[in-house]
């Protein structure tokens, strides 16, 4: 019986995006024998959601936005529908219910639905020019502004500095507000972001650290027109929030599938429906969500082996960040601050804004930071990922490959 | 390129080598690096490490330019009439011994002579004494007393032709490497050649040693008593030459027999194995091509006269003197210690080896000098004149390039003797020495390679000193500056000489004045020297007379001595242990001696930084289970603290030295480290003969030093680091370079702010910490160029700065990776050489352990592939110890 519907089985995807269509593609090209359809809400499909900020900056042209080949996707035979998002799913009839009243049958269907940017329920985060910047039309709508126009960007962690690069880099006025009191607190110790802040001020950005905006400013018509923060006013003709993302979940939650913060998964991707599968952004596994595309990849690995009934399991690994802009470099992964075991090895030139910092514990290393100069990171990273033991070449650890290629070999 | 050039002699050890020493005039002017002298007797064209380099140590940085007086610069008009007037003065109200002459075995023979003639003929005072008091005072009496004459017997060749070599007291290999190469050479063309080394410590000589004895400190003379009791037991006796030329020889047996009875008792009293002592009896009793080759181990001590007499009597007993391979031979430490006994530089002596006992010899050098005032008995002793001078005895002392606050044993008893005098002149090449900075009157003194005059050297052979660089500024050769005080005395006609070269007539021609054989040291040929002639002098052996023309190589090989009966006097001796001895509370027995590439008070050596590269900073010396015992680790400061003072040195754990013993080095002074001057510890015990300190023998306690934070530190800029526990300058090549040590940790942001206030503009920080390793980095940049960077650790563990060092004198504007690199000491791609060991061709022992690794495991193969031990040589016995250690741990 299993057989008999792998043969002719439907694959549906809900979700266009990054993890949606790029499982799409790698679906196509493996040996998986599937009718495959992709739904996305989005009328773009298959481009590459982090070169947005890089389209925004015009560091890059549109033709270079793609991540997939849909051409060739849907000359291949996948039926791929853009511009009408899935509304209901019936699983006991394994039906998809679009919002142009479509119904599309599946055998195994997987929620790829992504994130939102998070809304701050602050009084005027409704007004129509308060925006997220999470999609091609948030960008188009940044791209065709006035570039006299302050844009007042709430959030400093990646989303929210890609965008304030961008649009300063278009030559807007921009102000950053950010919760916490350094820049990308969730990837980057005080030190490296205050080089960090240093870089991006060059270009003329204006950050508030520490700060949360209390209100933003309407007008009659309901425009937000200043942002109202610690005393002080800005007036300001946009306000992007990047105060972080939650995950889609609405559709899932609505079809009874299991849903914590994120729809819930297990290590071969499966959520509490056993045909019904999730990855990317919208799932939730072990605790923990996602919104790098490293493990994403993993997932669309282990959820196309587990299609093919083939053994996988998927585990969470540190991942390296690093910051869309051009001109700064910067590096991140596993630890940021040493828990009581750790040891914490530092560099620091701030004159030509070179920072790193290691983080040990035992024989291992746990966590780096690297700005400035980033060329170590993948080796750093590849030590963490292989667990090796840097007990012998601590004297130089910090000074990169070059300088303990030697003495590991 | 127009190049001039001389050949002189090497002003360090008493070998006296030979040297090209050349100027280029174009494209810029520069000393040129210097070559050995094929040519010279001493060294055929061998050089050490120390010579090689000495053109690096022609340098004007801390030169003397201008006297002073007071504190302020002065004409040498100014400066001459406050010495003048001063002397008067004193000798008005006080008699003439109220004024010293405290001179050096560096000096020339001429500086020498008119200093000697001025004290003794005309001021009226024998307090001549020198620093050669310190080195071979011991050797000199042990000569006269035996020979009646201060005569050396041998040369350098019966060191190759011997059958026999026995080393006692000496670090040939460190102290006076081309001599020990001549000797290693020897060995390796006549391999049944037998040398034995005698030695408390086991030395890098101990490389070319068939035997080795590691004797206790100080035992030395009972060796030799025991081997004219064996010898007599034997019937080995020479006694045909004992019967015709001797004298006392049965009250010497005697006494040997007594004080060393057997071969246990002494093998005990010494304690070494019986059957060692007995082995060096059968090799001694094998050959009569026998030399005795001793140095300072000997004379350093409070019996230091009995032990070269222990060991003359052995030749004597034998009939091993006057013959080729075979002597006595004192090596002097100094280039011109010979030279200064030669004039009667010494305070025990009169002029030209007559002394004021010798009769006849008052009025002959009064009626010779035409001398006014002519002192009548011996003046005081190096350290009976500081201790005159603190009892406000000596009111003036001239010292003339030395460096007594560093040399003379009590340190702080010399600080009193000079703060006690009423005028204290100090003649020297450097501004800031331990001993300039008590001087009222500071003289700018010539250097070598200005220098203009003769020396010399351990084998009696006279050498030219000759000047190719002119003085500079108003630096003066010391015989001008003391005849131009003799003058303003108003003792014009006695010292108006216009060229150094009338100076050595006159010398040679007191040598033969009414000598007619009965006075060793006759170069009465040279009394009617030219400029020319002197300009052309080639090194000669004394005497040389009419009989004797071209020199004399070997002494008493006619069998007749300079005693009044003519013959050789044998001294009973009682062998004696030194007069320190190890107590609770300072167990440890101190002995010291000189490192491979430094000398003396590295006023010279400090000034070329390949010369600190082998050993950069002062250490103890310390046998491991001691090390264990008083809780010290490998490289880590620990205090010693004798009963006279306390110094703060490095460890290093060795078993070279025995248990229970440790040896230091005696070259740091105060401008080099802060707390390591040696001589502080070292009891003012003297020979009761020879005035010589025992140098060699302190007891003395030591303590590790818990918790101090190491830093390594290369600037500019010179520093201030007197907040320092411990600081050591290390001579390099751009800036300066600094080892130091604070009692704990100091946070990074004090240090900043501590070196921030060194510069006037801000300086760019590059930070970089370790708390696993305990590292703490700092670089300081100002517009891209490095001026400041600060290694600290928890631990003594020194990094190789060559590279860093390298970039202070960056032009170009440091590299982004070049900027990293300066945390990490080198650049990516540099190979890490370890330690220096090969000062020659800068090769460090990882360079060595990684070819020896490979397969390289001869010093020839090593010498191909890395050239290390191919030019002087003297790291050859390390190499064998790396290749030894690398072996071993393969296997």
């Amino acid at each position: 019986m299993a057989n008999q519907s792998k043969a002719c089985a439907r694959l549906v995807i809900v979700g266009g995006g990054m993890a949606g269509s790029k499982l799409a593609q790698d679906a196509m090209a493996s040996e998986l024998n599937y009718h495959i359809t992709l739904i996305s809400e989005e009328s773009q499909v298959g481009y590459n959601r982090i070169m947005l900020s890089a389209l925004l900056a015009k560091d890059i042209t549109e033709n270079d936005m793609l991540l997939v080949d849909i051409l060739k996707m849907s000359q291949s035979g996948m039926h791929i529908i853009a511009g009408d998002p899935a509304e209901a799913v019936d699983i006991s009839n394994k039906q998809v219910l679009l919002k142009s009243g479509r119904q599309i049958a599946y055998d195994k269907l997987v929620f790829a639905t992504g994130s939102r940017a998070s809304q701050l329920t602050i009084e005027g985060s409704l007004a129509p020019n308060v925006m997220g910047f999470r999609n091609w039309r948030d960008t188009e709508i940044l791209s065709n502004l006035d570039n006299k126009d302050h844009v007042s960007v709430i959030g400093g962690g990646l989303l929210g500095l890609e965008a304030a690069v961008g649009l300063a880099k278009k030559g807007h006025p921009v102000s950053v507000y950010h919760r916490s009191k350094w820049l990308l607190n969730r990837q980057l110790d005080n030190n490296a972001a205050k080089l960090l802040q240093s870089t991006l001020e060059q270009y003329g950005i204006v950050f508030h650290l520490g700060q949360t905006p209390e209100r933003l400013q309407q007008e009659t018509a309901g425009h937000v027109v200043a942002v109202e923060c610690n005393g002080h006013t800005q007036p300001t003709q946009l306000v992007v929030m990047a105060t972080g993302i939650t995950p889609e979940v609405a559709l899932a939650e609505r079809s009874g599938i299991n849903v914590n913060r994120a729809i819930v998964v297990d290590a071969q991707m499966r959520t509490s429906h056993p045909d019904i599968f999730a990855l990317g952004e919208c799932c939730e596994f072990d605790s923990h969500t996602f919104g790098l595309v490293a493990p994403i990849w993993n997932q669309i690995k282990v959820l196309l082996q587990t299609l093919n009934e083939q053994p996988s399991v998927f585990e969470i690994e540190a991942v390296p960040t690093k910051l869309k802009v051009s001109g700064i470099n910067l590096f991140s992964v596993g630890k940021i601050e040493p828990d009581e075991d750790d040891v914490c090895l530092c560099y620091t030139d701030i004159a030509t804004h070179h920072y790193r910092k290691l983080l040990v514990n035992g024989d291992q290393l746990v966590g780096a930071i690297l700005y400035g100069n980033v060329a170590d990171g993948s080796w750093y990273f590849q030590l963490m990922q292989n667990k090796t033991n840097v007990s012998d070449i601590l004297d130089t650890l910090i000074f990169g490959e070059a300088y303990c290629c030697q003495n590991v070999a | 390129m127009t190049v001039s050039s001389v050949k002189t002699t090497c002003p360090y050890c008493g070998v006296g080598c030979g040297v090209n020493l050349s100027y280029s005039k174009e494209p810029s002017d520069t000393v040129l690096p210097v070559s050995g002298d094929d040519q010279h007797p001493a060294n055929f064209g061998r050089l050490c490490v120390k010579g090689s380099s000495l053109a690096q140590t022609i340098t004007l940085d801390d030169r003397m330019l201008t006297p002073q007086v007071n504190g302020k610069p002065s004409s040498w008009e100014h400066a001459t009439d406050v010495i003048s007037h001063k002397i008067r003065d004193v000798i008005a109200k006080h008699g003439p011994n109220a004024f010293a002459f405290y001179l050096s075995g560096q000096i020339l023979t001429e500086d020498y002579y008119v200093a000697n003639k001025l004290a003794k003929g005309f001021i009226g005072t024998a307090n001549v004494d020198t620093n050669s008091r310190l080195c071979m005072a011991s050797a000199v009496v042990g000569y006269k007393r035996a020979f009646g004459s201060d005569t050396v017997p041998c040369n350098y060749e019966d060191l190759e032709r011997c059958d026999l070599l026995i080393m006692v007291g000496s670090n040939a290999a460190w102290t006076h490497p081309v001599l020990f190469q001549r000797i290693v050479a020897a060995k390796a063309k006549r391999p049944e050649m037998r040398v034995v080394v005698i030695d408390p410590r086991r030395t890098a000589t101990c490389d070319v040693a068939d035997l080795h004895l590691a004797i206790t400190p100080g035992s030395d003379a009972a060796i030799f008593s025991y081997l004219l009791n064996d010898t007599a037991q034997h019937e080995s006796l020479d006694h045909g030459f004992i019967d015709s030329h001797t004298d006392n020889f049965d009250l010497a047996l005697n006494q040997a027999q007594a004080s060393t009875p057997d071969l246990e008792t002494t093998a005990e009293f010494c304690n070494i194995a019986p059957h060692e002592l007995n082995l060096l009896c059968e090799l001694w009793r094998k050959t009569d091509k026998t030399v005795t080759f001793y140095s300072q181990g000997v004379n350093q001590s409070s019996s230091g006269v009995d032990k070269c007499n222990a060991i003359i009597n052995c030749h004597l007993a034998t009939g091993r003197i006057g013959k080729e391979g075979a002597g006595p031979f004192s090596i002097t430490g100094q280039p011109n210690a010979m030279g200064g006994r030669e004039v009667g530089g010494l305070a025990n002596q009169l002029a030209a080896h007559m002394d004021f006992a010798t009769p006849g010899a008052q009025d002959l050098v009064k009626r010779f000098w035409n001398a006014p005032n002519m002192a009548t008995e011996n003046g005081l002793k190096a350290v009976d004149l500081f201790q005159a001078m603190e009892q406000g005895d000596v009111k003036i002392v001239w010292i003339m390039s030395t460096n007594p606050m560093v040399s003379i044993p009590d340190t702080a008893q010399v600080q009193r003797a000079l703060e006690k005098c009423d005028l204290v002149i100090v003649s020297d090449v450097k501004a800031h020495t331990d001993t300039t900075a008590y001087a009222d009157v500071l003289l700018p003194a010539t250097g070598w390679s200005e220098k203009d005059g003769t020396v010399t050297n351990s084998e009696r052979r006279i050498s030219r000193q000759r000047g190719l660089l002119p003085a500079p500024e108003q630096a003066m050769h010391d015989w001008q500056s003391i005849c131009d005080v003799a003058k303003k005395l108003g003792y014009q006609s006695a010292f108006s000489y216009s060229s150094p070269h009338e100076i050595f007539a006159e010398h040679a021609a007191l040598s033969t004045f009414e000598n007619n054989g009965k006075r060793d040291f006759d170069i009465g040929v040279f009394k009617n020297i030219s400029r020319e002639q002197y300009d052309q002098f080639t090194p000669i052996q004394w005497p040389v007379t009419q009989q004797a023309p071209y020199g004399t190589a070997r002494m008493f090989e006619d069998k007749h001595f300079y005693t009044p009966n003519g013959r050789a006097q044998f001294f009973p001796i009682t062998p004696r242990l030194p007069q320190a001895h190890p107590s609770k509370q300072y167990p440890l027995t101190l002995n010291t001696g000189r490192i491979r590439d430094q000398w003396h008070t590295m006023t010279r050596t400090g000034d070329a930084a390949v010369l600190a590269r082998h050993i950069s900073q002062p250490f103890v010396e310390i046998h491991p289970q001691d090390a264990l015992q008083y809780d010290i680790q490998d490289k880590a400061l620990v205090t010693l603290t004798s009963p006279h003072g306390r110094v703060i040195v490095k460890a290093k754990i060795s078993d070279e030295t025995a248990q229970g013993s440790v040896f230091v080095p005696i070259h740091w002074t105060k401008q080099f480290a802060s707390k390591s001057v040696i001589s502080a510890l070292v009891p003012p015990v003297v020979d009761p003969l020879s005035g010589q300190p025992e140098s060699k023998h302190a007891q003395a306690a030591v303590s590790p030093i818990k918790n101090a934070t190491y830093g390594s530190l290369i600037s500019e800029t010179e520093l201030n680091l007197s907040d320092c526990l411990y600081w050591c300058k290390v001579p390099s090549e751009f800036g300066h370079r600094y080892e130091v040590a604070w009692p704990e940790k100091i946070p990074l942001s004090d240090l900043k702010s501590r070196f921030d206030s060194h510069s006037i503009l801000d300086l760019q920080w590059l930070e970089y910490s370790n708390p696993i390793n305990h590292q703490t980095r700092l670089a300081g940049v100002q517009n891209d160029h490095l001026k400041i960077v600060i290694y600290l650790s928890d631990s003594p563990t020194v990094s190789t700065t060559d590279w860093l060092i390298s970039r202070l004198s960056l032009q170009q504007s440091l590299s982004d990776s070049e900027r990293m690199a300066l945390l990490v000491g080198k650049p990516v791609d540099m190979e890490d050489k370890g330690e220096i060991v090969c000062a020659c061709f800068q090769v460090g022992t990882t360079q060595i352990e990684k070819s020896v690794k490979q397969g390289a495991c001869s010093i020839e193969s090593l010498g191909i592939e890395l050239k290390c031990g191919t030019n002087c040589g003297s790291c050859i016995p390390e190499l064998k110890a790396l290749i030894t250690s690398n072996v071993e741990t393969e296997s």
